[in-house]
């Protein structure tokens, strides 16, 4: 039976609100540093992102059949020029090996991946997990244009999201991390309040979130607008390098190019925080679905 | 299908609900370095179509939601950090339709490769493909489209042009930057270079109304490069007009000719303008006030046309037979009617040939008015000297400088050469197929409000029936907006120069895009946008200087001499026709004589033109200069039509 449903947020990734407690890399207590006026980028510069979206697009009995679609780019930026330098796009079609075994037929040359599930199916249940192919398989697409990027181009590549996906991520020193997303939170207690309340143009100190997952990053907080008046994650981003001295190094060095980059204004509602090269990413991939 | 691009894509067309492409409209983007402008002429490549369009509207905008992000981003400081990324940002031109290839069925413009037009798109897109070429073409270059580093010749259509499809040609531009005269200059080159023979002999009458304009079209000036560079791009040659004639009127004293153009070295092609009697009568209602005209005095002038100027008048109540040639016979045959009159007095003495008296005084004081307003013009004796009628050349040049003379005078000159031109084109014996008519400061001659004058009438006959006899108007004035709406509209080409802010904004530009509009507003010198029947839409051109010199230069190398006295003034009248003569000599040979003498024996010299101008000069002083005989009129009068006695 054909369907048309698209599910909420079917366009980003699924995150869980928790505390998870990191370590401090800086000598303690956890501080917040004054950066000092922007610096401009030295050099190129590349950004990386990716896109999702996915739809339910019929209904075997009441098994769900999921279209998604995923891609991921790298643009680089050369003097004030920002041009795509690489992108890469998959369509992918979701569901029971039974459901897809029906919509394959009508949908021919579209990579299937068929949902592992002992369990009877359950519609809502299968969406979960079908998003959860998506996350992946966006994930996975980052990761191509990422290590394609970095075979042709040692610039520094800023990516939008964690560096911790990937090994090689994390190990690359000119990599950098940007996650706009706070649903898991490095501190607890009095330090929380420390690092959500950085005042703007301050970064925190730097740490190394936990996590038995991921690959070790060090990170620290940063403000790109002042929060006042306004929510306590408003301009607030959390950077990711490699976990080396290098990094330590230069961490305010990388906190005064970000806070360079807060101009131009991203056209988006997430513009405190959405950083216009990645924002640019982002348009191209639209643009092009 | 024409044949494919050969420059590289500069966009691609774009078609959203809000912005959909027409049959007659499209838009395309383009990067930001894109060599696209306003008035580029584009191509559209798209499956099994090919669409050529005009540039008219061009927008530009980035993803910047509200300007307060920008202030945002820089920290409320103009002057912050740049920002590190350029925002991104759309070029958006919007474009007229010119021609969709193939022409039916029509289609809204596809979605397609937009390229820059090369030449033969160029060619292809302002359907010049139907003139340019074949076995009797008749393109005449009037300057090249430029775009994007391509440029194309561009070419009107003289059967649209000179008739007798459509006809004549308006130029609107504000004084000094829009290149009005320049332009005219450069066309009439054109047209004396190109103009194909199959279509006939072809000659031009300007009329310098203003300063030194047309002063000088037979004087080479100095091209730069560029110019030269256009005029072979053109097919052109560079050079000034071979076959100039200039007239002018004499001043009040009769021998100093009322123009600037009195340079020694210039005297050769420069001769009076001098007409009698029986060439202002036939043209009395230009210069008489209307009001003064009514059936009575019409009637006594017809009596005076037919009857009694230029043949032998004989009345029973008239002492003497009469034979009135000039202003000053007119006169005595005037008071020779008064004086019967008087002597008939009492009661009977009022009417003579049933015209009564006070009508025969008005007119004896209003065309007496005409020989003293008119001083230079209108000779009292009767001698003429005219244009070639019945003998213009071809490729012939004929500037009559009207610039000096009183209003009334000026009307009088305009109202009788275009009436004797159209006589002669009806009879086929100018001379030339066709006459081009250069008439500067439009609005004064032809102005959209105020009373009827016969000038007016006239250039609306022109505009209106000339291009069938080969009469054909090039105009110019500063404001459209003030020419009588129907000499306007009957042109078929259109120039538009530098225009004034205040006139692009009335309604009869709206048809304009505002870019085209602000482009006028601020067009350099030898930019024109030419409207023609074949163009779709108007295109931007460019045209090189003028191969003559302007009249600013004209005068700095040819300054006018002063005023001289009347033995000199002769002198050098007589030198133009022989540089040997002495001035002296010449001096010697008048002195003593009545300057009334004088005067009739250097007009019939000049008009002679004899191989030997000194002798027959002497020999006119020593004797009478016989009358020339005038001839009657006996066709066409001069624009008059039914029910109105004027």
């Amino acid at each position: 039976m054909p369907a048309t449903v698209e599910p909420p947020a079917s366009h980003g990734r699924a995150e869980e609100a928790r505390i998870i407690p990191a370590e401090l890399i800086e000598p303690r207590p956890l501080g917040t540093r004054a950066l000092g006026p922007p610096e401009a980028w030295p050099g190129p510069v590349a950004f990386l992102d990716g896109i999702q979206r996915y739809v339910v697009l019929a209904y075997a009995g009441t098994m769900p059949v999921v279209g998604a679609d995923v891609a991921a780019a790298v643009r680089e930026r050369n003097g004030r020029e920002a041009r795509t330098v690489i992108s890469e796009r998959r369509r992918l079609l979701i569901g029971r090996p039974e459901a897809l075994a029906l919509a394959a037929a009508a949908l021919p040359g579209i990579r299937t991946v068929a949902l592992a599930a002992e369990e009877p199916s359950h519609p809502l249940r299968d969406l979960e997990l079908a998003r959860a192919v998506v996350d992946r398989a966006r994930g996975e697409v980052e990761l191509s244009v990422g290590n394609a990027y970095r075979r042709g181009a040692s610039h520094w590549l800023v990516v939008d999201g964690s560096l911790a996906e990937s090994p090689v991520w994390t190990a690359d020193p000119r990599m950098i991390g940007v996650a706009k997303s706070h649903a898991t939170l490095p501190f607890g207690g009095p330090d929380l309040v420390t690092y959500l309340h950085l005042p703007a143009g301050h970064r925190s100190s730097v740490f190394r979130p936990a996590s038995r997952h991921r690959a070790p990053v060090y990170a620290w907080g940063l403000r790109l607008w002042d929060w006042a008046g306004r929510d306590l994650f408003f301009g607030l981003v959390r950077v990711e390098a490699a976990p080396t001295e290098e990094s330590l190094r230069l961490a305010d060095s990388i906190s005064r190019w970000l806070l360079a980059e807060r101009a131009p204004v991203s056209a988006d509602a997430r513009w405190d925080r959405l950083l216009y090269g990645i924002h640019g990413v982002e348009e191209y991939l639209r643009a092009q679905r | 299908m024409s044949e494919k691009p050969v420059s590289p894509p500069v966009g691609r067309v774009v078609a959203t609900e809000l912005k959909p492409s027409t049959p007659h409209q499209f838009y395309f983007w383009t990067s930001r370095e894109s060599p696209i402008g306003i008035g580029a002429i584009v191509r559209v490549d798209a499956e099994g179509r090919t669409v050529f369009g005009v540039v008219t509207d061009g927008f530009a905008y980035s993803d910047l939601q509200t300007p307060m992000h920008a202030v945002i981003g820089a920290d409320g400081d103009p002057a912050g950090l740049e920002e590190p990324t350029r925002r991104t940002e759309i070029r958006l031109y919007a474009v007229a339709v010119l021609r969709h290839i193939p022409e039916e069925p029509v289609q809204p413009v596809p979605l397609g490769v937009v390229h820059l037009a090369a030449d033969a798109d160029v060619v292809t897109a302002l359907r010049m493909d139907a003139y340019v070429a074949g076995e009797k073409p008749t393109a005449i270059p009037v300057g090249v489209y430029a775009a994007g580093g391509l440029e194309a010749p561009v070419y009107l259509d003289a059967d649209f042009l000179l008739g007798p499809e459509a006809a004549h040609l308006n130029i609107t531009g504000v004084s000094g930057l829009a290149t009005k005269t320049s332009a005219v200059e450069f066309l009439l080159t054109s047209l004396f270079q190109t103009f194909p023979a199959h279509k006939g002999r072809i000659a031009a009458l300007c009329f310098n109304v203003k300063g030194p304009d047309l002063c000088f079209l037979d004087q080479p000036a100095e091209l730069n490069e560029e110019d030269r560079r256009l005029y072979a791009r053109l097919g052109l040659a560079p050079v000034p007009f071979d076959k100039v004639r200039y007239f002018a009127p004499y001043k009040a004293d009769g021998v100093n000719l009322n123009t600037l153009r009195t340079h020694e070295a210039l005297a050769g092609n420069t001769e009076p303008l001098l007409w009698g009697l029986r060439e202002v009568l036939d043209y009395a209602e230009v210069v008489l006030n209307r009001d003064d005209v009514d059936a009575k005095a019409d009637a006594f002038i017809d009596f005076l046309a037919e009857r009694v100027v230029g043949k032998e008048f004989e009345d029973h109540t008239l002492p003497r037979t009469f034979r009135v040639r000039s202003f000053a016979e007119l006169d005595e045959f005037f008071r020779a009617i008064f004086a019967v009159l008087e002597e008939g007095g009492r009661g009977g003495g009022e009417v003579w040939r049933t015209h009564h008296i006070a009508t025969i005084r008005k007119i004896r004081n209003r065309l007496g008015n005409i020989s003293t307003r008119s001083k230079g013009l209108v000779t009292d004796d009767g001698e003429v000297n005219d244009l070639p009628w019945g003998g213009f050349e071809d490729r012939g040049l004929y500037v009559v400088d009207v610039a000096g003379l009183d209003p009334l005078a000026q009307d009088l000159v305009f109202a009788r050469i275009v009436s004797r031109l159209r006589e002669h084109l009806e009879r086929r014996d100018l001379g030339v197929d066709h006459v081009v008519v250069f008439v500067d400061e439009l609005n004064k001659y032809a102005p959209a409000d105020g009373p009827e004058t016969y000038v007016r009438k006239m250039l609306l006959d022109i505009s209106e029936r000339g291009r069938y006899l080969g009469l054909v108007l090039f105009s110019a004035q500063q404001f459209r907006s003030q020419v009588q709406r129907r000499v306007i509209g009957n042109s078929g080409t259109m120039i538009l120069g530098r225009m004034d802010g205040d006139e692009l904004a009335l309604p009869g530009y709206s048809t304009m895009s505002p870019a085209t509009r602000a482009r006028l507003a601020a067009l350099p010198k030898g930019e024109l946008l030419v409207r023609h029947p074949h163009f779709t839409q108007p295109v931007f051109i460019r045209f090189p200087r003028p191969a003559v010199l302007s009249g600013r230069e004209g005068i700095e190398r040819f300054p006018p001499r002063v005023e001289l006295s009347f033995g000199e003034a002769v002198a050098r009248r007589l030198r133009a026709l022989d540089p040997s003569l002495a001035t002296s000599r010449v001096l010697d040979l008048i002195g003593g004589r009545r300057e009334e003498e004088v005067r009739k024996a250097l007009n019939a010299t000049i008009r002679a033109r004899p191989d030997q101008p000194l002798p027959f000069f002497v020999r006119c002083l020593g004797r009478e200069v016989p009358a020339e005989t005038v001839r009657t009129r006996d066709v066409v009068r001069p624009i008059r039509t039914s029910g109105d006695l004027y």
